[in-house]
């Protein structure tokens, strides 16, 4: 009986989650063979022990953006396929159960181009499971900010084999981002982090007060922010 | 009953049994009296209810007067026996835990840690636009997304959300038709579908900026 109790739980819990994608999906003015179509490969990658915000997150992300499902659908299990192979690289590590955090942020930096091995070397350097999804997020920030893979692995790995915490190495691609507005170029920036300059941080405003300059698009530089000087360059 | 003349005050008050009947014409006090012994006699044929009138009034309240929703109530308030193995009790906690934990709350950034959450001021100059909203990982890409509000700075659209700490992808859009790019992320990153999102890496200290 209590095994019948169970199963129906289970079953229940699963399906309704299910139906729930599909409805949450079909709000957003999916057609509902597409909502299947996704739940589908959800419901794949969940049996698969794989996380499925990711995946829901960027059918959304697609529909936002006004795609068809047609454009989508291929996106979306192609993001499935990398949560794999995030699984893998991060089971290789000696991850036997890695968490969803672990498996998604493995498979952004695969995505932005670091190495399977790259992966493993930053998960094997950081002490914890919370550090080890903020070091693959922080490596693959670098690299998405021009830096090479190799050298935001080693600066990551480095970092955590000398003691710093997950919370310090946040603050990293924010202290990147400030040296090339100030001009700083690319091999001095990486020279910087090697050296361990980006970590005691430079004084930042207080905590919750970060500003993000924005621009017109397609209009020169960008403007500082009301109070500040100086220009941010976009990308080095 | 069929004495339908109107009676004097005197014969009212005789009626109700308090004035002495010298006090009343005879012919008054004769239809008085022929009216008291026809109410006498009414009441006479009357049955006096007993318990069983009790009992039966309110089997018909239990049977008929309660709503099926009020019976649902009633059953839902009313203190009940169950029986329940804690090990089924504990599988349907945690599969509630996990419904809610996965459709609704805060959504968590990419490789966040710890549910630390700063306030991040999202700004982009757009002095032709008419609106302007930001809509990302952080919301889900829920449209039309979270609306900026005009600056003090003509022509700067702002907005301060407070976001947990970890990697936020997002994008402006601009008159609801016009995806636009932060100029002022930390970098840009493909999309998948052959464009481009910003990118967020939120410290415990916030986002610094040039």
């Amino acid at each position: 009986m209590t095994s019948m109790v169970l199963s129906a739980l289970v079953a229940t819990s699963f399906g309704l989650q299910q139906t729930d994608l599909r409805q949450r999906l079909v709000d957003r003015g999916a057609a509902p063979e597409f909502a299947q179509q996704v739940a589908q490969v959800v419901a794949g990658a969940r049996t698969s022990g794989l996380p499925v915000e990711p995946l829901t997150d960027k059918a959304f992300e697609g529909l936002a953006k006004g795609y068809t499902a047609e454009r989508i659908l291929p996106v979306v299990q192609l993001l499935a396929d990398r949560l794999r192979a995030g699984r893998t690289a991060a089971v290789s590590a000696g991850l036997t159960q890695p968490s969803g955090r672990i498996v998604a942020a493995a498979a952004e930096a695969l995505g932005r181009g670091m190495e399977r091995t790259e992966v493993v070397d930053v998960l094997r350097a950081a002490p914890g499971p919370d550090a080890a999804s903020v070091g693959l997020t922080v490596a693959a920030s670098l690299v998405a900010q021009g830096i090479a893979s190799r050298d935001a692995t080693r600066a990551v790995a480095t970092a955590y084999r000398e003691g710093r915490s997950a919370q310090e190495l946040l603050e990293l691609p924010s202290v990147t981002s400030s040296w090339f507005a100030e001009g700083v170029t690319l091999p001095e920036v990486v020279k910087r982090i090697h050296e361990g300059q980006a970590l005691p941080f430079p004084p930042g405003r207080a905590a919750g007060r970060g500003v993000v300059p924005g621009l017109r698009p397609g209009t020169g530089p960008p403007i500082a922010p009301p109070g500040k000087t100086g220009t941010k360059p976009n990308r080095p | 009953m069929g004495d339908s003349r109107k009676f004097s005050p005197a014969g009212q008050q005789y009626l109700d049994g308090h004035p002495g009947p010298e006090s009343l014409d005879p012919t008054e006090r004769a239809g008085a009296d022929r009216l008291l012994r026809a109410v006498e006699a009414y009441a006479a044929g009357l049955r006096r209810p007993g318990p069983e009138l009790d009992a039966a009034v309110m089997r018909r309240l239990r049977d008929e007067g309660a709503t099926p929703s009020s019976s649902w109530w009633s059953w839902l308030v009313a203190p009940h026996i169950v029986r329940v193995r804690p090990a089924v009790l504990a599988l349907a906690a945690s599969l509630a835990l996990v419904a809610w934990w996965t459709t609704s709350g805060p959504r968590a950034p990419s490789g966040a840690g710890a549910a630390e959450t700063v306030l991040v001021r999202f700004q982009l100059a757009a002095p032709d636009a008419h609106d302007v909203s930001v809509s990302g990982s952080f919301n889900a890409w829920s449209a039309p997304g979270i609306a900026l509000r005009r600056s003090v700075v003509p022509g700067l659209w702002v907005v301060t959300l407070p976001l947990p700490v970890g990697e936020h992808q997002y994008l402006f859009r601009v008159d609801g038709i016009q995806w636009v790019a932060d100029p002022g992320a930390h970098a840009q990153v493909d999309d998948g579908f052959g464009r481009t999102n910003s990118v967020l890496v939120v410290g415990p200290r916030g986002v610094f900026g040039p």
